[in-house]
């Protein structure tokens, strides 16, 4: 299999009045063609300054410091504003964090994916893009009808499938998908993320899951990367990692979703707070909510270590679930 | 649906006229000491004169009754007659100058509100630099400075300094006194020929709009055919006998014009930055970017144009004031509108002209306010369906 | 044990505090927050330090020199100078800046400078008392539409809509030329004219957003009166945009009092209005002629200028305070 994406080391930092904001700190993971990953973590941790660095499209204060993003065999970490323009949309899509406002209120929903396939293909005619526009919203399931119709006459589903049919529009061999259903209710969001799921298989496309719902992103994705504080704390299938969950801060994300089938336990909250990025400490960042730190973890910050094939975890006292819940037992 | 809404508003401004009408009428007759005893105790007037005015105002009837007769006489254009330029009717003098004010203010507010648009967009743009703090600066002192003095420092600027536009006056009097045109009927062909090359326009837009899904040939047939009737126009004014006296009144207006410009520009300018800068952090702009869209389409068709709309709100807002500034200007320039005509008539103590203009500048801020609420449903599809 | 309960105890009563003080202290805290986001507008401290400039000048400068350097003693009475009304026969009229004067005579040879600071109180008394008229009636129709809804509002409304068609200057120059209007005449006009207008619209629209915060649905399960709601909760949650309006509003009321009185309509003893008028009908501000008598219109302008600039700068900088949108990161 190809790599279609790959991130080495990638530092991307915020300058605040404040201070440095540590958002990614030596992120890496490959992403092949075909393949999908999922980016788990709270809010904060980082999982969109990852998706914003790989589309470039940073606020004024955030830079990347070191690393390098490869798409499709290319450094893409210093692309001029032009260059970028033809990977955006034609290469990677995206999928926005905040559907309900990612459609410009004042262009018919149509036209704004009609524009986005002849600012990449000049050579499209109007006709022939509104074609493929139909084409799309029937494949998300959207009347072609809607088309010519004004955002603020969709509902939050529907505009969520309009955005994934521009998401399609250029055929991009990524996808990112930022939270691509956290606004939308459980049913509608089940939904659209199979459907996503299908329209992913089919035309074989790679694509990034984000999300902080760990029990979401697990149905979708076939590789999971749980963040931490602007680092990948672990990486793995997704049965894997929901079943043998190996950093401690896994393990409180899966004990912090109930389970239908599973029997009844109590939820285990993780203690303390989230971690402020801004001028993030040398040691292990989750050292002061973790319940098995040690001195060495105080002391510097963990490196990986493959624990078993294909399973990554940056953590110096990898746990094992199972023993964990027969000690509390 | 437009057209309803259309007719929502026409009928909304109706309303809003003759609440406007009544409260100029009881503000000015019902006060203690208001146009009623002026009206009498002006000594300029004889007895008899008195008593046909009281009769003709009928101030002798009840409050209500006035109300209503007043009511009918403004809506029938009858303000009755001036004092100053006795025998003329009011509405003879509102009729002639009415219309210079509405060129005046149209073209200046027309002028600023574009580059008050332009350079809001490009200060939001270019956040940060040196040309932003500077432009905003300036944005800020023409935009607080006290009216007349600006007045002053133009008129030595561009007439003493620099003498190249004429002060005062509408027109040249040594260009107009060999002839026995009438200003007034050049003045209005003057208005006509802007009307049409505004409709033309219009039309081209709309065309081109319907016709043509690439940019660069909407831009085309708009431009060219915007192009083709200014040329014609100054073609047709060229070869008429009276263009030069055409060129005259233009050539006197261009610093009031620019003055008007001056100070309404600013207002327009610092919206459009703040509602820029709020627009830029909207998350349909990060789309447009992520789309792959070139700066120059990002800024222009997604991030301006959504932008615009509280700046078109607020631009509503500031009419009154920017007529404020008016009246100002036309006094200072000698400009015979109605801002003048307000002020003269005032000092002169000439109520019912002081009334006519005061009700017809107060109609005209509702007709330009009726006219934006137009234009901002064709800007706004949230309203429009 | 019992010793720890007691100290619980004694802390809990050193921590209770009689209901004022605990109102002032959260005042000043708010306060002071809102000052050092308010000092770090830099256009907000430029207008904040002319406007203090201005009272200093107004208010302490020009008693202590009219009751020095100005004062009437017989002597000056023979000549009979004045400051701000009368003659001096021992120079030419307009005289320039001299160390008499420190910015000149104007036509009828009374001393610039004292006129430019006898006016600096009363511009801002008619600026404060204006805009307070205009904030206390905007405020307490703007919260009572918001919380009451229905036929008050609607009225309410619509009047403001009118009002803010209203061409101000225009008919406040045909009612002063009218009346005889002071400046306290005037201050009143302005005030409730524009009390009616813009403010209400602005702060229905915040007093609509307080009243659907659960707070206010508490107060109301609790017993409340409307009354007591309005003025305990309401209002105070729309005073900062008051206050910012209030700025905005002392601009306009000093504005519209220059104009009036540079047409020479207001019934008053001197103005910085009125000293432009003066100078401008004694026919000294003609076109290239405006440099040679410069002080008669340049300190006065420039004063109504600034002074007008300093409230609206105030007023920008506490936009950012009120509107967090605006801030810079």
């Amino acid at each position: 299999m190809k790599p279609i994406l790959e991130l080495r080391n990638l530092k991307m930092y915020y300058d605040t009045q404040a201070g440095q904001v540590k958002a990614a700190d030596d992120v890496s993971f490959v992403l092949n063609e075909g393949e999908s990953i999922g980016l788990v973590g709270e809010s904060g941790c980082g999982k969109t300054s990852v998706s914003m660095s790989i589309m470039k499209l940073l606020p004024e204060n955030g830079r990347i410091i070191s690393g390098n993003i490869f798409f499709d065999g290319k450094d893409i970490v210093n692309f001029s504003d032009e260059e970028m323009n033809k990977i955006r949309w034609a290469g990677i899509a995206m999928i926005f964090q905040a559907a309900m406002n990612s459609l410009n209120p004042v262009y018919r929903v149509g036209d704004q994916i009609v524009e986005a396939i002849t600012a990449h293909e000049p050579n499209v005619t109007f006709e022939e893009a509104r074609q493929r526009v139909a084409n799309l919203y029937k494949l998300v399931g959207l009347d072609p009808e809607r088309m010519d119709n004004y955002p603020h006459e969709y509902s939050g589903g529907m505009k969520q499938r309009a955005i994934i049919a521009m998401s399609l529009a250029c055929n991009p061999k990524l996808i990112i998908a930022d939270e691509p259903t956290t606004a939308l209710d459980v049913i509608v969001q089940d939904t659209i993320l199979r459907e996503l799921e299908k329209v992913q298989k089919k035309l074989n496309m790679s694509m990034i899951y984000i999300s902080h719902d760990i029990a979401v992103i697990a149905e979708v994705a076939s590789r999971i990367a749980i963040m931490y504080a602007g680092k990948i704390v672990e990486m793995s299938d997704s049965v894997v990692i929901f079943k043998r969950p190996a950093h401690p801060y896994a393990i409180g994300l899966m004990s912090s979703f109930p389970s239908i089938r599973g029997e009844k336990k109590e939820l285990v909250t993780i203690p303390g707070e989230p971690p402020n990025l801004l001028n993030a400490p040398d040691h292990c960042r989750f050292a002061p909510r973790c319940p098995f730190a040690t001195d060495e973890c105080w002391k510097q910050t963990p490196s990986y270590s493959e624990i078993e094939s294909n399973h990554f975890v940056a953590c110096f006292h990898p746990q094992n679930l199972k023993k964990l819940v027969n000690m509390n037992a | 649906m437009m057209l309803k809404y259309i007719g929502n508003r026409i009928l909304q401004i109706a309303i809003l006229l003759v609440i406007y009408v009544a409260i100029v009428f009881f503000l000015l007759h019902a006060m203690p000491g208001g146009i009623k005893t002026l009206l009498i105790s002006n000594p300029k007037l004889t007895p008899q004169a008195q008593e046909a005015i009281i009769r003709a105002f009928g101030l002798n009837q009840p409050l209500w009754l006035q109300f209503v007769d007043y009511m009918k006489n403004v809506f029938t254009l009858n303000l009755g007659i001036s004092f100053s330029y006795y025998p003329t009717p009011v509405w003879n003098i509102i009729a002639e100058r009415l219309p210079r004010t509405v060129l005046l203010f149209t073209v200046a507010t027309l002028i600023a509100f574009f580059v008050g648009f332009a350079s809001g967009k490009s200060l939001a743009w270019n956040r940060g630099k040196t040309t932003e703090y500077v432009s905003t600066v300036v944005g800020i002192i023409t935009y607080t400075i006290f009216t007349p003095l600006l007045i002053f420092v133009v008129i030595w600027f561009f007439g003493s300094f620099l003498g190249i536009f004429p002060l005062n006056q509408f027109l040249n009097p040594d260009l107009w006194i060999h002839t026995r045109l009438n200003a007034q009927i050049i003045f209005l062909y003057i208005l006509m020929t802007m009307v049409i090359i505004g409709a033309v326009m219009l039309a081209s837009y709309t065309i081109a709009l319907r016709f043509s899904h690439k940019v660069i040939t909407r831009r085309m047939i708009f431009y060219l055919s915007s192009i083709i009737s200014v040329i014609f126009s100054i073609f047709f004014w060229w070869v008429s006998p009276v263009g030069i006296y055409a060129a005259d009144i233009l050539w006197h207006m261009v610093l009031p014009v620019m003055t008007v410009t001056i100070i309404s520009y600013a207002g327009t300018m610092l919206v459009m930055r703040d509602s820029m800068l709020e627009t830029i952090k909207e998350d349909f702009i990060t789309t447009a970017r992520a789309k792959g869209l070139p700066d120059k389409v990002v800024r222009d068709k997604h991030a301006a144009r959504t932008a615009m709309l509280p700046v078109v709100t607020n631009f509503v807002l500031s009419l009154g004031f920017v007529v404020s500034g008016g009246v100002i200007t036309e006094t200072l320039f000698s400009w015979p509108g109605m801002g003048m005509t307000l002020l003269d008539s005032t000092l002169a103590k000439d109520y019912p002209l002081a009334a006519g203009a005061l009700i017809f500048t107060g109609i005209f801020v509702l007709i330009a306010h009726l006219v934006v609420d137009i234009v901002y449903a064709f800007l706004d599809p949230r309203i429009r369906y | 044990m019992a010793d720890n309960t007691n100290m619980t105890v004694k802390s809990v009563e050193v921590k209770l505090e009689s209901p004022f003080s605990i109102k002032v202290r959260l005042l000043w805290r708010a306060f002071k927050e809102n000052w050092n986001i308010f000092s770090k507008s830099k256009i907000g401290m430029i207008g904040l330090y002319i406007v203090i400039i201005f009272a200093v000048a107004g208010f302490i400068v020009y008693p202590i020199l009219a009751d020095t350097v100005w004062k009437t003693t017989s002597l000056n009475a023979m000549v009979s100078y004045n400051p701000v009304t009368g003659y001096d026969f021992l120079q030419n009229n307009p005289a320039p800046p001299s160390w008499a004067h420190l910015l000149g005579t104007d036509p009828l040879g009374r001393d610039v400078l004292a006129q430019l600071l006898y006016s600096t109180p009363r511009e801002f008394m008619l600026g404060i008392v204006a805009a307070l008229i205009t904030v206390v009636i905007g405020t307490l129709i703007g919260t009572v539409a918001a919380y009451f809804g229905g036929a008050i509002d609607t009225f309410f409304m619509r009047l403001a809509d009118i009002v803010l068609l209203f061409p101000f200057i225009p008919f406040l120059i045909v009612i002063s030329g009218m009346m005889q209007v002071d400046l306290l005449t005037l201050a009143l006009i302005i005030g409730l004219l524009s009390g009616f207008g813009g403010i209400t619209i602005v702060l229905r629209s915040q007093g609509l957003i307080i009243k659907s915060r659960p707070f206010i649905e508490s107060a109301k399960v609790s017993g409340a009166s409307d009354a007591y709601i309005i003025v305990n909760h309401i209002i105070p949650n729309v005073m900062p945009l008051s206050f910012l309006y209030m700025m905005f509003n002392v601009t306009g009321a000093i504005f519209s009092e220059a104009v009036l009185s540079f047409f020479g309509l207001l019934n008053i003893k001197m103005s910085w209005g009125l000293m432009i008028y003066t100078a401008d009908t004694a026919g000294y501000i003609i076109g290239s002629n405006i440099w040679n008598y410069w002080w008669l219109w340049l300190p006065s302008g420039a004063s109504i200028t600034l002074l007008c600039g300093a409230f609206y700068f105030i007023g920008r900088g506490l936009d950012e305070v009120v509107n967090p949108r605006l801030r810079k990161r």
